[in-house]
């Protein structure tokens, strides 16, 4: 059973894309541009990523060591990289590629992902377009908890990227407590939201004072303002099925979104537990944002910048918009981390300070374009 | 208060009084902001099969009375029990294949098409990870048909004026396929020709489908013109209930809306009003 699309061929926005086609159709021209435009900065700024460095190769180089059979021909070396296991003996240039320029563009993706992802889901959830996946207070509790084992039990420190994910979701519970009075709702949740980081903040800016030293400093200035510097394959494994499940659940949960868009009462009217859903789409925003922060630290402005530019190409459509952030995110994180780590060579930047320069000015050139910019 | 008598000018040709959809009884609702409740009602009635007006000035406590119905709202007293059943006890999907409820103000995404805002109406048909199947396609045709918006289907919600996105919430709350359906003033602030439209597609879908229609309306001749039943509301409590020639009348106007009127049946009711009082 089909409904026969009325001429525009694409042109206008979520244009018709017959209900009962469910999502074949919803491969349209604008995410189809948006998934081919995201591929091409993705390999270019992973080809540059592969190539330059402190050991820079030619481009034939870059391609043997990619290729190199004694790596992709061998499905025990290719698993061992996936559940960890012994690195085989092979060239420099293999070598280099595969055990040390590869896997940070690999876990740059799964970040770029993750937090895009995120942010599209809160944006949803508090229907407020500058919503991001630190909102509900995970930035605060996160690089709290990453301050407080840096500075006072630096024991711990080889398990900061748990430490990090759980303080993240033990302020995301914390908001959702202070917010719940008989249910919650957007504007209680961004408040209670506020208040969390708020306080967060002044305790991080007040630990920093009894930072022992500058490596001290430095390396919990890294996980605030997100780095992608030293990522290997631990934090592929790490990530990466946390990251397919998220990400599956998010593409799943996609069509409560767009209930939920609706507004709260529309939505329950049609039958729509809404505290039930906001909570477990904010829980799976949460992880998702966790998984990243575990590898990458607080990286900014991708999970507030990424989906505002997909809406801006494919309309509201939830289950388009999260299948463009996919690609979208990784893209963007990619292309930033490329400056981040090339731009000042030998010195590397947090890769959270470059998405930080690239998403400001395009929030000042959607506030000078946009007239309307805010709620969803 | 009780169902209505056989001798109502206005029921079919049952011979049974017409049984009650929803029953709302010893109701008392209030908002957390408020220590008084603002609507107290002893018991109303919708009458199934019919189409039932909630008519009062404005702070009445239509809409409050409406959400009570829906289960938008908790009352702090009593119960509303629909088909027989206490509402409060039905899954919140299970509700919403029985029971239908447009809200005053209704919003979407400007990029979102009528067909893909009418399919939301099958969300208590769907499961987490269930797609759309020909059944659900079935209701979505069926109501973008009975809401006359066929011409729309491919429009994004963004580029309709206000009475085509009328007719298109309401064409959502039918692809919910319920026996019931409560709609809060969805006349208001549409032109006249869009205001008679959304009427005619009640009364279509209360003759052609049978359902119960409960319909807050401000203005009470078309109240009186299209309903079968009139529930009259003031200041939070039930003044009058029955069938429009019984209800509007020049004492109702006077006493509850304030108003100076002249009420004449000819048949349609014929309301003007002279001066507010």
């Amino acid at each position: 059973m089909t409904h026969e699309s009325h001429g525009d061929g694409g042109a206008g926005r979520d244009s018709l894309s017959g209900v009962a086609d469910g999502w074949r159709t919803l491969l349209d021209r604008q995410l189809g541009l948006l998934a081919l435009g995201s591929a091409v900065v993705f390999v270019v700024a992973s080809f540059l990523q592969l190539r330059y460095g402190s050991y820079p190769m030619t481009p034939a180089e870059v391609f043997a060591g990619l290729t190199d059979p004694a790596i992709v021909t061998d499905p025990r070396v290719l698993a061992g990289l996936l559940l960890g296991g012994e690195f085989p003996d092979v060239a420099n240039t293999t070598l280099i590629i595969w055990k040390i320029r590869l896997p940070r563009v690999l876990v740059g993706v799964m970040v770029g992902a993750n937090l895009a992802v995120a942010g599209a889901i809160f944006q949803a959830v508090t229907r407020n377009e500058l919503a991001s996946p630190y909102v509900l207070g995970v930035s605060a509790g996160a690089g709290l908890a990453v301050l407080v084992v840096l500075i006072l039990v630096p024991v711990l420190s080889s398990y900061l990227p748990f430490v990090a994910a759980a303080g993240g979701t033990a302020a995301f519970l914390l908001v959702y407590a202070i917010a719940w009075q008989n249910g919650t709702s957007p504007v209680r949740l961004i408040l209670a939201g506020i208040v969390v980081a708020t306080i967060g903040q002044s305790l991080q800016t007040g630990l920093f004072f009894f930072a022992g030293n500058t490596g001290v400093v430095q390396t919990a200035l890294s996980w605030l303002t997100g780095s992608l510097t030293g990522t290997s394959w631990s934090e592929v494994r790490l990530a990466l099925p946390w990251t397919v499940l998220a990400l599956a659940l998010a593409l799943a949960g996609s069509r409560q979104l767009n209930v939920l868009l609706l507004g709260e009462q529309a939505a329950s009217s049609l039958g729509m537990r809404v505290e039930r859903v906001r909570f477990g789409l904010s829980a799976l925003a949460i992880a998702a944002t966790a998984i990243s922060v575990a590898v990458a630290g607080l990286v900014g402005f991708v999970g507030l910048v990424v989906p505002h530019l997909v809406r801006n190409i494919v309309g509201t459509d939830y289950r388009r918009l999260v299948v463009g952030c996919v690609f979208a995110g990784p893209a963007l994180v990619t292309a930033a981390d490329v400056g981040a780590r090339l731009a000042l060579s030998p010195i590397q930047l947090p890769v959270g300070i470059v998405t930080g320069l690239l998403g400001g000015p395009y929030f000042l050139y959607l506030m000078r374009k946009q007239r309307q910019l805010g709620e969803l | 208060m009780q169902t209505p008598d056989t001798n109502d000018a206005t029921t079919d040709s049952d011979e049974q009084p017409a049984e009650s959809a929803v029953v709302g009884s010893d109701l008392e609702i209030g908002y957390a902001s408020t220590d008084e409740p603002v609507v107290t009602v002893d018991r109303i009635d919708v009458p199934r099969g019919e189409i039932t007006a909630l008519v009062g000035p404005n702070g009445s406590g239509k809409s409050t009375l409406l959400k009570t119905l829906a289960r938008q709202l908790g009352p702090d007293e009593g119960e509303v029990l629909l088909e027989g059943e206490d509402i409060q006890s039905y899954d919140q999907k299970a509700l919403a294949r029985e029971l239908g409820h447009l809200s005053q103000e209704n919003d979407a995404p400007e990029t979102v098409t009528v067909e893909n805002l009418v399919a939301h109406g099958r969300y208590p048909y769907r499961g987490f990870f269930e797609s759309l199947g020909a059944s659900d396609a079935e209701a979505i045709d069926r109501a973008i048909d009975l809401a006359g918006v066929e011409d729309l289907r491919g429009e994004p919600v963004g580029n309709l004026s206000g009475g085509q996105k009328q007719l298109v919430f309401i064409a959502m709350v039918l692809a919910q396929d319920t026996d019931v359906l409560l709609l809060d003033e969805p006349t208001t602030f549409l032109d006249l020709h869009h205001q008679l439209r959304v009427m005619e597609t009640v009364t279509r879908l209360n003759e052609e489908r049978d359902v119960t229609v409960v319909v807050v309306l401000h203005d009470i001749a078309q109240a009186a013109r299209f309903a079968d039943y009139l529930i009259a509301l003031d200041d939070g409590s039930v003044y009058d209930w029955g069938p429009p020639t019984d209800v509007v009348t020049e004492g109702l106007l006077c006493d509850v809306f304030d108003v100076e009127a002249a009420v004449r049946y000819t048949p349609d009711p014929e309301i003007v009003p002279k001066r507010s009082l």
